[in-house]
């Protein structure tokens, strides 16, 4: 017996030797990013303003569930996203509260702001198309809906439904075009697919390249990590495809983006640490650094995107109320199913 | 007044409550979750049915399918050679043949697309020099059937060491017995070797299929939408926890069928291994045979571990000036830290509870015994959620905000997985007469005295198995650490997931390779353990 009970003492003194955050000088941020240069953003920031920067990473609905779970008692100051659409969901939960501050204000650019001043956006992404630059003809490319044209029946590519970057573009679609409209277009382009859809963003580049198919929707900042990337054989993949930003037109709604953002939780402990680090994040060297490093685009508009990035062109955003990214979500995932887009 | 005196008379009452208690503690997290949202709304299932059930159900079915034939190619046929041929490198391989249990199987999974992929190594060095000839390498690689095989690579061991023990147990009476009446050696194999070991490979295949099942970032990443992918779809991509429960209520009723369907198998074939019939002498392979012998032995582990842990050693290799080893040791000695106080809990809990199942004979300790083990069907990330509603919605435990510290960390491990740790120590208990204890009880010793004096020592090395599958998996958890993790907590296995799933191979393969290199050593060490008990009985 006495050794049950020297062994439950080791666990309660091992099991306390986690860093429990305490109310001093720290922020704690449930991050839906894992990317290595939030570390180095964190790192600067911590040697800047002596504030101690502790994460949870996880997916975002789970950090959701956690947080709505957790209440008032919950340590969370800051909800960091990479989509809209969950930052939507966070405050339709209740769970955020305005953000308050003329530097952020300053800084980031009016078309990507939230009209309710929920959150913010620090970085922002396209979901653009590419196609093969041996079989494809970019003068034949224009538009979302485009893509469903019988010319590209067997020919497009495009990752599951369950991503939450497709299920922000039609959600898009839903609030530009209306639910029936939407659902025309997932059911047609479903017609149009060069195989199941599988793999990440990356492996729909790489499937052009091996002859898999000729287009393929992904997201902007993949392209720049292939060109980026040690591998030669991925440069030589990110070469071979030519970058088009579809709705371009006049009367077209622009190229579908969305952005990686931050909320302010509700019951956030450390307030006006969360802030700082919020002020910090938006300002010219931190967007600097994202630019140039995970080939985002920056929320900042006095910072410029990165090389590789700005030979695309600037082009034009679909500037829609980027809530409705959320709104639309389930109404998305019902879409994707009934056309069978796996 | 009749009830409160049976109760009475009821012999060990303080373990038989105790044991209970902390069974209902552990099924908390379950039975909440279930009772707070469990309604059958009609909607959800008509949605469900109507769109996705169909889709769902195939793809499960059919990569358990897969998966479980090639686990059982990879498993049971270098289990029989081992177990009875004598041949160079018998050892080696009985050892190496259990390796690829280290690498978790998104890792597998990963590994092999990249290597596979257009601008993977294998296509890469064709187009470069044989440009005619890389055509035919040129394929889509990401499909159910490459999965299936992968899963059935990574996971094959359990019913390697499954059979392999079996094997060696049946004991040279029957195959003696067999080859006086003139059966072929593939006839013998066949027809008597594989009946009557049939309890133990279905045991083993039986983890096989609870693996699959709960399987998530592989299945994603190949685009496969079985329940699990379902499950998750459902709840947290649309919020609908009806759809979800359903979901997961279709996944334990499954589960549930292939249990009985194991307990008939079991029923059918009850035969008991006699104590002094193992095989003693290996017999020496006819010279053909050796090359079944060599390639089929070194298949599953070329393809299960060599590959896989070298293209990893590689990766590490080139990207040896980004290492960073003070970040690479830490994140080692979190994961050791918890999965070794998980691990030692859960034999505890598990020896309790098999103890008490023992000593009570009542129907409910069995049932309890059972209820408890079914963390390990359930997966990860329904437990996470469900202790999480547990912590916060319970007034009593909510002041305390517990989630995110490492208790609640630990609790949601040992309840997923206690079967894991209990299954060894299950079958070594079996195998021990009633008469110990009686003895022993009638030498005067307590209840607590005879687990310490006699079944401690006695399962001594049960325990010790039973620690190191244990610690492995625990190792290789993902989603439950994900979702419950305290601040700034990282394991191996989330590190290596997030580069992975941002296809940085490269930038992972450090943190994959220590998981690899902990869980090798751990199994290494098992099997001499496994051989020893082999050996023993």
């Amino acid at each position: 017996m006495k050794r049950i009970v020297v062994f439950i003492s080791m666990i309660l003194v091992l099991s306390s030797c986690g860093e429990a955050p305490k109310k001093s000088n720290e922020i704690n941020l449930y991050s839906q990013r894992h990317y290595k240069v939030d570390e180095q953003q964190y790192k600067v920031f911590e040697k800047e303003t002596g504030i101690k920067v502790n994460v949870v990473k996880a997916n975002a609905d789970e950090l959701i569930e956690r947080l709505k779970n957790e209440g008032e008692n919950s340590p969370a100051d800051l909800f960091i996203t990479v989509d809209a659409g969950k930052l939507q969901k966070a405050k339709d939960l209740d769970l955020l509260q305005k953000i308050s501050s003329p530097i952020i204000n300053q800084n980031v650019d009016v078309d990507l702001k939230d009209v309710n001043g929920y959150w913010i956006p620090i970085t922002y992404r396209a979901r653009i198309v590419v196609y093969s630059k041996d079989r494809g003809d970019v003068s034949e490319l224009s538009t979302y809906d485009n893509l469903t044209d019988e010319k590209w029946r067997n020919k497009v590519l495009v990752r599951s439904s369950s991503n939450a970057y497709n299920q922000a573009l039609l959600s898009s679609i839903i609030a530009n075009t209306g639910e029936e409209s939407a659902s025309k277009w997932a059911s047609k382009l479903v017609k149009n697919f060069a195989r199941d859809p599988k793999g990440n963003d990356r492996d729909q580049v790489k499937a052009i390249t091996a002859g898999q198919g000729d287009l393929a929707i992904v997201n902007s900042y993949y392209i720049g990590l292939l060109l980026s990337s040690e591998n030669e054989e991925e440069i030589k993949a990110g070469n071979s495809v030519g970058v088009f930003f579809p709705n371009q037109g006049e009367d077209e709604s622009g190229s579908h983006i969305n952005v990686s953002g931050i909320g302010l939780a509700k019951n956030a402990p450390n307030k006006e640490n969360a802030i700082k680090l919020m002020e910090f994040l938006t300002s010219e060297s931190a967007q600097k650094t994202y630019t140039d490093t995970s080939y985002e685009y920056p929320a900042n508009p006095n910072v410029e995107p990165n090389e590789i990035v700005k030979k695309w062109g600037s082009f034009k955003k679909d500037i829609l109320d980027l809530n409705k990214l959320g709104v639309f979500r389930n109404k998305a995932i019902e879409i994707f199913d009934k056309s069978d887009w796996k | 007044m009749e009830i409160i005196k049976k109760i009475v008379q009821i012999e060990h009452k303080r373990w038989i409550i105790g044991s209970s208690l902390i069974a209902l503690f552990l099924l908390l997290p379950i039975i909440f979750l279930f009772s707070n949202i469990f309604e059958i709304e009609q909607s959800s299932f008509v949605y469900l049915w109507k769109n996705l059930l169909l889709d769902y159900s195939f793809n499960t079915f059919y990569l358990i399918a897969i998966t479980s034939l090639f686990a059982l190619l990879f498993g049971i046929f270098p289990a029989w050679y081992v177990s009875n041929y004598k041949f160079k490198f018998r050892v080696f391989f009985d050892i190496a043949l259990f390796l690829p249990l280290a690498i978790p199987t998104y890792i597998m999974a990963f590994t092999y697309s990249d290597l596979l992929s257009y601008t993977g190594p294998l296509q890469s060095y064709l187009r470069n020099n044989y440009p005619d000839f890389s055509n035919i390498f040129n394929n889509d690689y990401l499909q159910i059937e490459i999965l299936g095989i992968l899963l059935g690579l990574a996971l094959y061991p359990y019913v390697y060491t499954a059979s392999r023990v079996s094997f060696s147990l049946i004991g040279s009476t029957y195959i003696n017995m067999s080859k006086n009446l003139g059966l072929s050696s593939t006839k013998l194999f066949f027809k008597v070797i594989i009946p009557l070991s049939k309890p133990a490979i279905f045991s083993g295949l039986f983890l096989v299929i609870m693996e699959v099942l709960n399987e998530y970032g592989a299945v994603k990443y190949f685009g496969v939408n079985t329940y699990t992918t379902g499950i998750f779809r459902a709840w947290f991509s649309m919020g609908n926890e009806n759809t979800a429960i359903q979901l997961a209520c279709l996944l334990i009723f499954l589960v549930f069928i292939i249990l009985f369907i194991e307990k008939l198998s079991h029923k059918k074939s009850k035969f008991y291994y006699s104590a002094n019939s193992k095989i003693e002498k290996l017999s020496t392979p006819t010279s053909n045979k050796y090359l079944y012998i060599y390639s089929l032995c070194s298949l599953p582990f070329i393809l299960g571990f060599l590959i896989p842990f070298f293209y990893i050693l590689n990766n590490s290799i080139l990207n040896f000036k980004n290492i960073d080893f003070s970040r690479l040791f830490e994140l080692s000695l979190n994961s050791i830290q918890v999965s070794t106080i998980s691990t030692v809990l859960i034999i505890i809990i598990a020896l309790l509870f098999l103890y008490v199942e023992k000593i009570s004979k009542l129907k409910l300790s069995t049932f309890i015994s059972q209820v408890t083990s079914l963390g390990y069907v359930i997966p990860g990330a329904v437990i996470g959620l469900g202790v999480i509603l547990l912590f916060t919605k319970i007034p009593m435990l909510s002041s305390y905000s517990l989630v995110g510290s490492f208790y609640v960390l630990i609790y949601a491990y040992v309840f997923r997985f206690l079967a894991v740790g209990k299954s060894p120590i299950k079958s070594s208990l079996e195998k021990q007469p009633e008469s110990f204890d009686d003895t022993a009880k009638t030498l005067g010793l307590g209840p607590f005295k005879i687990l310490q004096k006699i079944h401690f020592p006695i399962n001594r090395l049960a325990l010790i198995t039973a620690f190191i599958v244990t610690f492995v998996d625990l190792l290789k958890e993902l989603p439950i650490t994900l979702i419950l993790r305290p601040f700034n907590f990282d394991t191996l296995a989330t590190q290596t997931y997030e580069f992975a799933i941002e296809e940085m191979m490269v930038e992972s393969s450090s943190y994959s390779l220590a998981i690899i290199l902990i869980g090798s050593v751990m199994l290494v060490f098992l099997k001499y353990i496994i051989n020893k008990q082999i050996n023993a009985s």
